[in-house]
């Protein structure tokens, strides 16, 4: 009765917290409600007994992911009207991606059955160890792709991003460190009335 | 089997057994600071306000409260109230999984160790909607400045729980400061102590790495624009935060309720006792640095983080589990 209870209620909050991602007029009351429902989703796994799953999402989406959305947009200065005009133009794209997504539940949850006893297999252990069973034995080709799938991506920004302009001036550590007193400072002894030739 | 009031009131016994001896530290801590502070600058540091001035601290929080809390008018009210309580709320929930002695936890939950990370991640919600919401330009340097830098440093914490953990073989808090009962992590992982005691310095936004609210170029930082109540929130939040971070490194290092040689006349001190000591101790460190270290510019603190730590943490890692692996000293 509370699991189910508590079941409705964050699946709830996390409809809500969702629609208003989507119409609050400012971006970063939108990304504050994506982390809201980013929270209620974490909150959804620990009640299914995922507790391990529901962290993790917790600690990328809402402590690295969402941190970063919100360092972007809260350096955006944006026309709030042409924002919501231009959400209209990806609605088409935005129904595509639902119906993606709606074909893969429908598909695993009423095609596709699961050869594992669920039930026995998630009382046998805690889900830390389950997931460490099979993440670098069964599933490690996957696991290694989806790395190189994220290193190509994280690649991809550092050489979109990356400019390099000869003019701009650097911190060199190391020659900094290996200068001596010798380097930079001349003893000279000036004798009177000659001053120190200039070369 | 106890009916549900009586544990729904034992519940919040425990919780005020942790949460008031964590804000009157705060405020013990706060004097602690500025007698270390005093002490190394060869002042006396307060001593009017009661014996020693131990009342310093607690006349400085009533001081705070008699004050007008101001409202800039271009700020975003409701995000500007919220920041601070989501600050130190995000500090005081955290004290929920940890353990003082192998029996006396709130929650002793299997994930203790990530829930800590998780919650202290979120901890740079706080400054940084404080920073937005201000609508002003120091604050919201301090913000970008504050982002930026715990999560460079979350990075290398991750990677240094991730060797404390392999050693372990467990998530579980207890079991990490009970796997630690013959030997501290800190002997054989010492580098990665070193790492963490930084991180956690760079983490809690304390001085060398104080950047957000750096004096000298913004101002106050995130904090610019608080006064009264809610300014006196972020300040418990973050010596919480001190607090907690040196929790975590004790129980993740130092043995937690563990005496350091299991003898007679030590290990006959129940664990609290040598809880707190470590605590102290290692809070102590963090005064120490501060009064010792001249603070870092923005462009070294990020080297320190990715160039030097990212490295060195992950190819600890590398080193333990081949270590482990090969003398067959994994944990199951």
């Amino acid at each position: 009765m509370f699991l189910v209870g508590s079941f409705f209620l964050f699946a709830a909050f996390l409809i809500t917290t969702c629609i208003f991602v989507i119409f609050s007029k400012n971006p970063v009351n939108s990304v504050l409600f994506l982390v809201l429902a980013f929270l209620n989703s974490t909150f959804l796994f620990i009640l299914i007994g995922a507790e391990f799953v529901g962290i993790i999402l917790a600690i990328v989406y809402i402590g690295a992911v969402a941190i970063l959305f919100l360092f972007v947009v809260m350096m955006l200065d944006i026309q709030i009207t042409t924002l919501m005009y231009n959400i209209k133009r990806y609605v088409p794209l935005a129904l595509l991606f639902a119906g993606i997504i709606l074909a893969e539940i429908i598909y695993l949850t009423v095609f596709k059955t699961s050869k594992v006893n669920i039930d026995t297999f998630i009382r046998s252990k805690n889900n830390t160890e389950q997931i460490g069973d099979v993440l670098y034995t069964k599933y490690f080709i996957d696991f290694q792709l989806s790395g190189i799938v994220l290193l190509l991506a994280m690649i991809g920004a550092i050489v979109l991003t990356h400019v390099y302009r000869p003019t701009i001036k650097r911190q060199n550590i190391d020659s900094q460190n290996s200068t001596t007193a010798k380097d930079r400072v001349q003893l000279v002894k000036i004798k009177p009335g000659e001053g120190i030739k200039d070369d | 089997m106890p009916s549900l009031s009586l544990e729904i009131t034992i519940g919040i016994l425990k919780i005020f057994s942790f949460v008031v001896p964590v804000l009157v530290s705060v405020a013990l801590l706060v004097y602690l600071e500025r007698k270390v502070l005093g002490a190394v600058q060869l002042r006396k540091g307060p001593n009017v306000v009661g014996p020693f001035g131990i009342l310093q601290s607690f006349a400085d929080v009533l001081k705070l409260l008699t004050k007008e809390n101001l409202l800039p008018s271009s700020s975003n009210k409701f995000l500007f109230i919220f920041a601070p309580m989501l600050t130190l709320i995000l500090s005081l929930i955290a004290w929920a999984v940890i353990p003082i002695s192998s029996t006396y936890v709130i929650a002793n939950i299997n994930i203790g160790i990530l829930y800590l990370f998780a919650v202290s991640s979120f901890g740079v919600y706080g400054v940084i909607i404080a920073g937005w919401a201000s609508n002003s330009k120091y604050p919201f340097l301090g913000a970008l400045r504050s982002a930026a830098q715990m999560i460079s440093y979350e990075v290398s914490i991750g990677f240094v729980i991730i060797t404390v953990l392999i050693c372990v073989g467990s998530l579980n808090l207890i079991d990490i400061v009970e796997s630690q009962k013959n030997m501290w992590f800190a002997i054989p992982l010492l580098p990665m102590f070193v790492v963490f005691i930084i991180s956690a310095l760079a983490e809690t936004n304390r001085l060398p790495f104080d950047l957000p609210e750096d004096e000298a170029t913004l101002v106050a930082g995130f904090f610019t624009e608080y006064s009264s109540i809610s300014f006196g929130l972020f300040f418990l939040a973050e010596y919480a935060n001190m607090i907690l971070m040196s929790s975590l490194t004790v129980i993740l290092f130092l043995g937690g309720w563990y005496p350091p040689i299991d003898i007679f006349p030590l290990n006959a001190i129940p664990g609290i006792f040598w809880f707190v000591i470590k605590v102290f101790l290692i809070l102590f460190v963090f005064l120490w640095v501060r009064a010792t270290f001249p603070r870092y510019r923005y462009d070294q603190l990020m080297r320190l983080g990715w160039k030097i730590f990212l490295p060195l943490t992950l190819i600890w890692v590398v080193i333990t589990s081949a270590f482990l692996f090969y003398f067959g000293l994994l944990p199951n």
